[in-house]
């Protein structure tokens, strides 16, 4: 029983937090929120380039670094205090299914996995909503007809990992997003560091990840990842919200002394502190659980999903309010967090479902057991 | 990170599992989860002999080194322990205040003289011991504490009036704070004590809870007595050996109260599922809220136990002390219009003395209060007031 990040994992934390720190500040965000589209190109080029982050998990035999999830929630982590936009969540997403798949015996799934080492950027449609997708085969290849809707990331994706109907079941495929058929229209978001893309599919061909009888199986276990990485990117977040905030509890002086002496201000960012540590150990809990206790996943994903939503949430809402007027201003950054927190839970269909989810599968309510 | 048990981890529990099998029987058995919360009271003697058998087990002070008694245990077997005890639905413990803050104090700070005495005797189960560290005027505000201690004629001399003392009523010894260099202030001139309670200037006044019950009480000093080597650190040092005693949480203590609360969820839950009271989607709503911060709270233990931090207790704190009022609150709830009612001296059930008693959790061991000044100063860095 051991908790705790071992060297290697603590120092790429350290590695990525000082690149982060030197190349993603706030100002860099702003950048790629402003004029590039939410899409930070330099900083995600070294990211996958130099210090090779989305290949993380992928094993060793298609080029990878073979580490794990563990490894990659560090990332997600340190990714999500920044709020850089980088399309780092859908392309880890979609790695760990294409992993997945390979260990199924996918015939696909090696050379995804290796354009993904090689730099290639992915999607996921695994998540509320359903993409509305179906695939038949027609010539002997498999074609994919329908839309996906709140890719995120989708803009500047060039493959998509997605659930889809085929043969009456659900099924996990890919698509390429720049191939004949595919159409792919980006959208504005309130979540101004996430951009999101609806996909239109006509006759798009399409490969498959999941064996028969097994997809809907195969979907549920990378919508998991999906909303543990969430969860862990969440916590990196919500982590740097409140330091920010006290850092300004500090030095803000109103009545001659520092607001953070009163206790009205302490005392709340002492009950979101011990929020937030709650959130990050089930956080940690749970991305230890993609590999370690996969079975564990089906009532740990909406869990973690839940509380670290509701973690930033809460923090960001009271990070706008401890910062008084200024807070308020599209100066501040702390709307960004804010509005990320409040994307994360419309997009998980509110984290009262997840926690439902809990509910039923933990055997405490209802009868499904 | 890895958070599974390791083989000798599971053979551990097994050795601990056959011991309580082998022992937890007959009235020990009978005794089931008796002494919980808001029931101390509840068959003190068998609980006292239950003890002594856990004592001769080697199961008191297990984390000690051997050369003072214990198994040398790490921190996952007591919580393999602390799980296992739990699981078996053995009785509550009398003696936590000696075991879990009496023996590492005098661990850590005692003297080699003062191991040799006081730690046999609570690893044998035979000493219980109480807390003095509250009084009228020193709650929240612990070094304000006003008790006095004078050395005279090669004894301890003490007198002062302590407060919110659990167990006083049947506790051989109590370490009492008091302050030794008369005009000191604050946290400066305190000493840390150890005095007998069985002497004619203790005396010892039950406090009638909320509940009906009475698991503390005041406890008078007036010319009360102890041996001048009855003294742990040096004179004016109480302060940094009483922080010390409250340091010592690392979170063992918390996962096993952790299986105690799965046990009151649970009981919770099948009474829901008996009344039909599930089928109310708030009540249902509550629960898995209850279920869910239960989990987050265990995963928040395991990670202190890896890597403790000086607020982690506070943390700890501040969220089960909450929950565990809330559950009171979802019990007495589900239970309806029957819970208006009680025995004909005021006996409660369980819903209700769960509803009524864990009102203190957020008070005692430190108010919530003063947890969230403490994360809010030491692990924030935010000013003092």
């Amino acid at each position: 029983m051991d908790f705790s990040f071992n060297q290697d994992q603590q120092d790429l934390r350290e590695a990525i937090r000082a690149f982060l720190d030197r190349h993603a500040g706030p100002a860099a965000v702003r950048v790629a929120i402003e004029d590039d589209d939410a899409f930070a190109r330099e900083p995600w080029a070294r990211l996958v380039g130099e210090m090779e982050l989305t290949s993380l998990a992928i094993d060793l035999e298609r080029g990878g670094a073979g580490a794990g999830f563990v490894e990659v929630g560090i990332a997600l982590e340190e990714l999500g205090r920044t709020l850089l936009p980088v399309p780092y969540l859908g392309t880890v997403a979609a790695a760990g299914a294409i992993a997945d798949a390979e260990a199924a015996g996918a015939e696909a799934a090696p050379a995804l996995a290796e354009r993904i080492v090689a730099g290639a950027v992915a999607a996921v449609a695994i998540d509320e909503p359903a993409p509305e997708a179906a695939a038949a085969v027609a010539a002997g290849e498999l074609r994919l007809d329908g839309v996906a809707t709140h890719v995120l990331d989708g803009a500047h994706a060039e493959l998509l990992v997605l659930a889809a109907e085929l043969d009456g079941e659900p099924a996990l495929l890919a698509v390429e997003l720049n191939a004949e058929g595919v159409s792919v229209e980006p959208q504005k978001t309130l979540d101004q560091a996430r951009g999101q893309a609806t996909v239109r599919m006509a006759g798009a061909p399409a490969v498959r990840l999941s064996a028969p009888g097994d997809g809907g199986a195969a979907v549920a276990r990378a919508g998991q990842r999906l909303a543990i990485a969430q969860a862990l990117e969440s916590v990196g977040a919500a982590s740097r919200c409140l330091r920010v905030t006290v850092e300004y509890l500090k030095e803000r002086v109103q009545f001659g002394r520092p607001i953070g002496s009163f206790q009205a201000l302490k005392h709340r960012c002492a009950d979101l502190a011990a929020e937030l540590e709650a959130a990050r150990s089930t956080a940690y809990y749970a991305g230890w659980a993609v590999d370690g206790a996969p079975e564990e996943l089906p009532v740990l994903a909406p869990m973690a999903r839940a509380v670290c939503g509701e973690a930033l949430l809460r923090v960001a809402g009271e990070s706008i309010q401890m910062h008084g007027g200024i807070g308020f201003t599209w100066e501040h950054d702390a709307h960004l967090y804010f509005k990320r927190a409040k994307a994360s839970e419309l997009l998980a269909g509110g984290f009262r479902a997840q926690r439902r989810l809990v509910g039923t599968r933990g055997g405490i309510v209802g009868a499904s057991r | 990170m890895d958070l599974r048990f390791t083989a000798a981890d599971d053979a551990f529990r097994a050795e601990v599992r056959d011991w309580l099998g082998e022992h937890l029987r007959g009235e020990f058995a009978e005794l089931g989860g008796a002494g919980g919360p808001g029931r101390e009271h509840e068959g003190l003697e068998t609980r006292m002999a239950w003890e002594r058998e856990l004592g001769a087990g080697g199961w008191i002070g297990l984390e000690l080194a051997p050369e003072h008694g214990g198994r040398g245990a790490t921190l996952i077997q007591q919580v393999i322990f602390a799980e296992e005890y739990a699981r078996a639905g053995a009785p509550a413990r009398v003696n936590h205040v000696g075991e879990h803050l009496l023996v590492p104090t005098v661990a850590a700070f005692g003297s080699e003289e003062q191991r040799q005495r006081f730690l046999p005797p609570i690893l044998r189960g035979e000493e219980l011991w109480c807390q003095g560290y509250s009084e009228p005027g020193a709650g929240s505000d612990l070094a304000a504490v006003r008790t006095r201690a004078r050395l005279e004629d090669g004894r301890w001399r003490i007198d002062g009036q302590k407060v919110w003392t659990s167990l006083a009523a049947h506790a051989d010894w109590c370490f009492v704070i008091a302050r030794s260099e008369p005009g000191s202030e604050r946290h400066r001139g305190l000493a840390y004590l150890l005095v007998p309670m069985r002497q004619p200037g203790v005396e010892v006044r039950p406090i009638i809870q909320i509940t009906g019950t009475s698991e503390f009480s005041e406890v008078f000093f007036e010319d009360a007595e102890t041996d001048a080597a009855n003294i742990v650190g040096a004179p004016g040092e109480g302060w940094k050996v009483a922080m010390g005693t409250l340091g010592f949480e690392r979170g063992v203590a918390t996962l096993a109260q952790q299986i105690g609360f799965e046990r009151e969820l649970e009981a919770v839950i099948a009474s829901a599922r008996e009344s039909g009271a599930i089928a109310d989607p708030a009540i249902e709503e509550r629960l898995v809220d209850a279920w869910i911060e239960l989990r987050t709270m265990r995963y928040q233990a395991l990670r202190t136990l890896s890597s403790p931090a000086g607020e982690s207790a506070s943390i700890s704190k501040l969220l089960w002390a909450p929950w565990h009022q809330r559950l009171g609150e979802l019990a007495i709830d589900i239970a309806g219009p029957e819970a208006t009612l009680v025995g004909e001296a005021y006996e409660l059930g369980g819903e209700q003395a769960l509803f009524l008693y864990t009102r203190s959790d957020t008070i005692y061991a430190g108010s919530n209060e003063i947890q969230r000044n403490i994360i809010a100063e030491r692990m924030l860095g935010l000013p003092r007031g």
